[in-house]
C-alpha cells in the first residue's frame, strides 16, 4: 500500500530586537545567567506589559513577505498554564487575532518545479526561560522570559521530508534578510515543531499525528521527517495504530524517540489580556514598516540575475548575509563590475578569510580599493600576478591598488610605443628565433616573450607583448 | 455549571503533577462550593443572556507602542532573593520532565 504524508510546520522566530517584547528587559544570547531581567520578566506584582514597536514592524514585515493579510488591530490573548518556564502563570499570544493571516511561501524543489504551501497564521508572543534540565534538578534562567516570537504556523500541504526542509529555509531565508531575526536553529533562535500523520493515497480521511520537536537543523527537519513517515507506514503495514504523542529528533541514532504520549488535550483557557488596550495601527505605520524593509533574498536573487550573475552564483552569494551585505556594497559603487566581484569574493577573499580563519566582518579590504584593484587588471595595468601580489598587501592596511602598485613598483607597463621598442631590441638580439618561428616553430613567440618579461623585471603587459611580437615576427 | 467533586479536583492535580492530603481537598472543595454558590447569585440576574462578554470597561483604543530601548536589568541578587535555591546563579527546581 502507498501512503501519504501530511505534514504541518510551526516555527518559532525570536527576534533580534534590543528589548523584550512586552518589557525594556535586554534581548541576549549567552549572557550570564539571571542578568537580563526586568520586574515585569519575574512577573513582579505591579509590572504591566507595554507592546514593543520594532516587534510589531518585524512581525508586519514578515507578514507582508509570506502575502499575508496584516490586521491593523493588535489584540493579545493570555495563555493559562502552570510551569516553571513562564512565572507568570501564563504566556501573552495572539490566539484570536493573529498578526498576519492567509499567506502562502513558494518553495522550489530539487527537480525544478515549484510548490505553493500556504500559511494559516502569524502571531507575536513572548519567549518562555530557558530551563537547563541536569540529571537529578532543573535549572531556571530567566534572560530568555519575554524575547519576542513570532510564529508562523503553516497548513498541512506539506508531502514530503524535502518539502518541509525547503519550506523552513524559505522562511529563515525571510527572517534573517528582513533582519527579523539571525535565523540560527542550532542556537535556538528559530526552531521548528513538525506535525507528521499519513494515509492510504486516494484517502481524504487524516491519520493520528504525531508531533516531533527538538529539529536544531533544516537537515535534520528532513532527516526527522522522513524516518518518521517510514516509521508509521511499517506500524500501519503490520496493522499497528500510530499513536499520537510527542517525539523529539535523537541526532546521534538519527530518528525519532517517544518523549510523551498525549492525552487530553490541554486547556489552555485562553482569554482577552486585560492589560493590554487593543492598539491600532495606522495605514502608514503598517506601509512603512513594509516600504523600509530590508530587501529580502528573492528580490535580491532577481537583481543579480539581471547584473548577470548565474542562478548558482546568485544562489551561491545569498547563502551567507555578512557576505552578501560585502558584495552589495561593492556593487552599489559599479554594479557593472557584479560578475568580477563574485569572482573575487568567492575565490580570493574566501580563500583568505578561510586560511585566516576570519569572517567577512574582519576584513579590511573596502569595497572601493577591491574596485580600484579590479580596474587595474581590467586595464592590463597589473598582470593577475601583480594583482594577487597587490591584493596580499591590501588586506593589512586597506590602500588603493595604484598606491600599493606604486609602492611595491609592480604596475605593469601597457604602453605599446614602450613595449614594441623593447621587442624589437630582444628580437635583434636572438636572430635564431626568428629562422625558428620562420621555420614553423611557434614555440619561439613564448621564448621571445620570456625574455621581454625577464628584460623588463615582469612589469610589461604580457599579453600585449606576445601580440607584439608575433606582428614583428610576421614582418620580418 | 462543572461539578466539582474530589475526583475532578484529583485529577487536575495529577494533570499538573503533584497531589494532596484529603483535609487539603475538603478544604478546597469547600472553597469551590462557596465560589459556585456566588457564581450561581450571578446567574438569577435578569437579562444576563443579552449581554456581551466584555474584556475593558470602555470601549477604547491606542495607538501606544513602546520605543524599542533596552532598560537596565534588576540585580543578580534581587532576581534570585524569593528563590529556595539557587545553583549555579539559576534557580533550582525539582526536575518534572523525563
Amino acid at each position: 500500500m502507498n501512503f501519504e504524508a501530511i505534514i504541518g510546520i510551526e516555527i518559532h522566530v525570536e527576534m533580534k530586537t534590543k528589548s523584550k517584547m512586552f518589557s525594556s528587559g535586554k534581548v541576549s544570547f549567552g549572557e550570564e545567567p539571571n542578568t537580563c531581567v526586568r520586574p515585569l520578566d519575574m512577573a513582579f506584582p505591579g509590572t504591566m506589559p507595554i507592546v514593543n514597536k520594532q516587534a510589531v514592524i518585524n512581525a508586519i514585515r514578515v507578514s507582508n513577505a509570506l502575502n499575508m493579510k496584516i490586521d491593523h488591530e493588535l489584540w493579545f490573548d493570555r495563555k493559562n498554564y502552570f510551569y516553571s518556564d513562564l512565572p507568570k502563570g501564563f504566556q501573552i499570544t495572539q490566539q484570536a487575532r493573529p498578526i498576519g493571516s492567509k499567506g502562502y511561501v513558494d518553495i522550489k524543489l530539487n527537480d525544478g518545479s515549484s510548490k505553493r504551501i500556504h500559511i494559516e497564521r502569524l502571531h507575536m508572543e513572548e519567549d518562555t526561560c530557558m530551563q537547563h534540565h541536569m540529571a537529578d534538578c532543573t535549572l531556571v534562567d530567566y534572560n530568555r522570559a519575554g524575547t519576542p516570537l513570532v510564529e508562523i504556523v503553516s497548513e498541512p500541504e506539506i508531502r514530503s521530508g524535502e518539502e518541509a526542509a525547503k519550506y523552513v529555509d524559505a522562511i529563515r531565508s525571510i527572517v534573517v534578510f528582513t533582519e527579523v531575526s539571525d535565523g540560527k536553529m542550532e542556537e535556538g533562535s528559530l526552531r521548528c515543531d513538525v506535525n507528521v500523520s499519513i494515509r492510504p493515497c486516494g484517502s481524504d480521511k487524516y491519520g493520528t499525528k504525531v508531533e516531533v520537536k527538538n529539529l536544531n537543523s533544516i537537515a535534520n527537519v528532513q532527516r526527522a521527517i522522513d524516518y518518521e513517515v517510514s516509521r508509521q507506514a511499517k506500524l500501519l503495514l503490520k496493522g499497528i495504530p500510530v499513536e499520537q504523542e510527542t517525539r523529539r529528533f535523537d541526532e546521534i541514532k538519527k530518528e525519532t524517540v517517544m518523549m510523551r504520549k498525549k492525552t487530553d488535550a490541554v486547556d489552555y483557557k485562553y482569554f482577552t489580556e486585560p492589560n493590554i488596550i487593543p492598539i491600532r495601527l495606522s495605514d502608514k505605520f503598517v506601509q512603512d514598516a513594509i516600504d523600509t524593509c530590508p530587501e529580502l533574498a528573492s528580490e535580491k536573487y532577481e537583481r543579480y540575475i539581471s547584473l548577470g550573475l548565474s542562478e548558482d552564483e546568485a544562489n551561491q552569494m545569498l547563502q551567507d548575509l555578512s557576505m552578501n551585505r560585502y558584495f552589495d556594497e561593492c556593487v552599489k559603487i559599479d554594479s557593472s563590475k557584479a560578475k568580477l566581484f563574485w569572482n573575487w569574493i568567492n575565490g580570493d577573499i574566501l580563500a583568505y578569510l578561510n586560511k585566516n580563519n576570519l569572517s567577512i566582518n574582519q576584513f579590511k579590504v573596502s569595497p572601493d580599493n577591491l574596485l580600484s584593484l579590479i580596474i587595474m587588471l581590467e586595464k592590463g595595468e597589473l598582470s593577475f600576478n601583480q594583482g594577487r601580489k597587490v591584493f596580499e598587501n591590501m588586506v593589512i592596511d586597506n590602500a588603493s591598488a595604484i598606491k600599493i602598485a606604486d609602492e611595491l613598483g609592480l604596475k605593469q607597463n601597457s604602453n605599446v610605443d614602450e613595449i614594441q621598442s623593447l621587442v624589437d631590441s630582444v628580437i635583434d638580439s636572438f636572430p635564431q628565433s626568428v629562422v625558428d618561428y620562420k621555420n614553423g616553430k611557434d614555440r619561439a613567440v613564448g621564448f621571445l616573450v620570456g625574455q621581454i618579461m625577464k628584460a623588463s623585471k615582469g612589469k610589461v603587459n604580457p599579453q600585449i607583448a606576445n601580440k607584439l611580437v608575433v606582428e614583428s615576427l610576421n614582418k620580418r | 455549571m462543572v461539578k466539582y467533586d474530589k475526583a475532578l479536583l484529583v485529577k487536575c492535580a495529577n494533570n499538573l503533577m503533584f497531589d494532596m492530603s484529603d483535609e487539603q481537598y475538603e478544604v478546597l472543595l469547600k472553597e469551590f462550593d462557596v465560589l459556585t454558590k456566588q457564581m450561581e447569585l450571578l446567574g438569577e440576574i435578569d437579562g444576563l443572556e443579552n449581554v456581551s462578554p466584555m474584556t475593558f470597561p470602555f470601549d477604547i483604543y491606542t495607538d501606544y507602542l513602546r520605543d524599542d530601548v533596552e532598560e537596565p536589568s534588576l540585580s543578580k541578587d534581587d532576581i534570585l532573593r524569593n528563590a529556595k535555591d539557587v545553583v549555579d546563579g539559576q534557580i533550582k527546581l525539582p526536575k518534572v520532565v523525563g
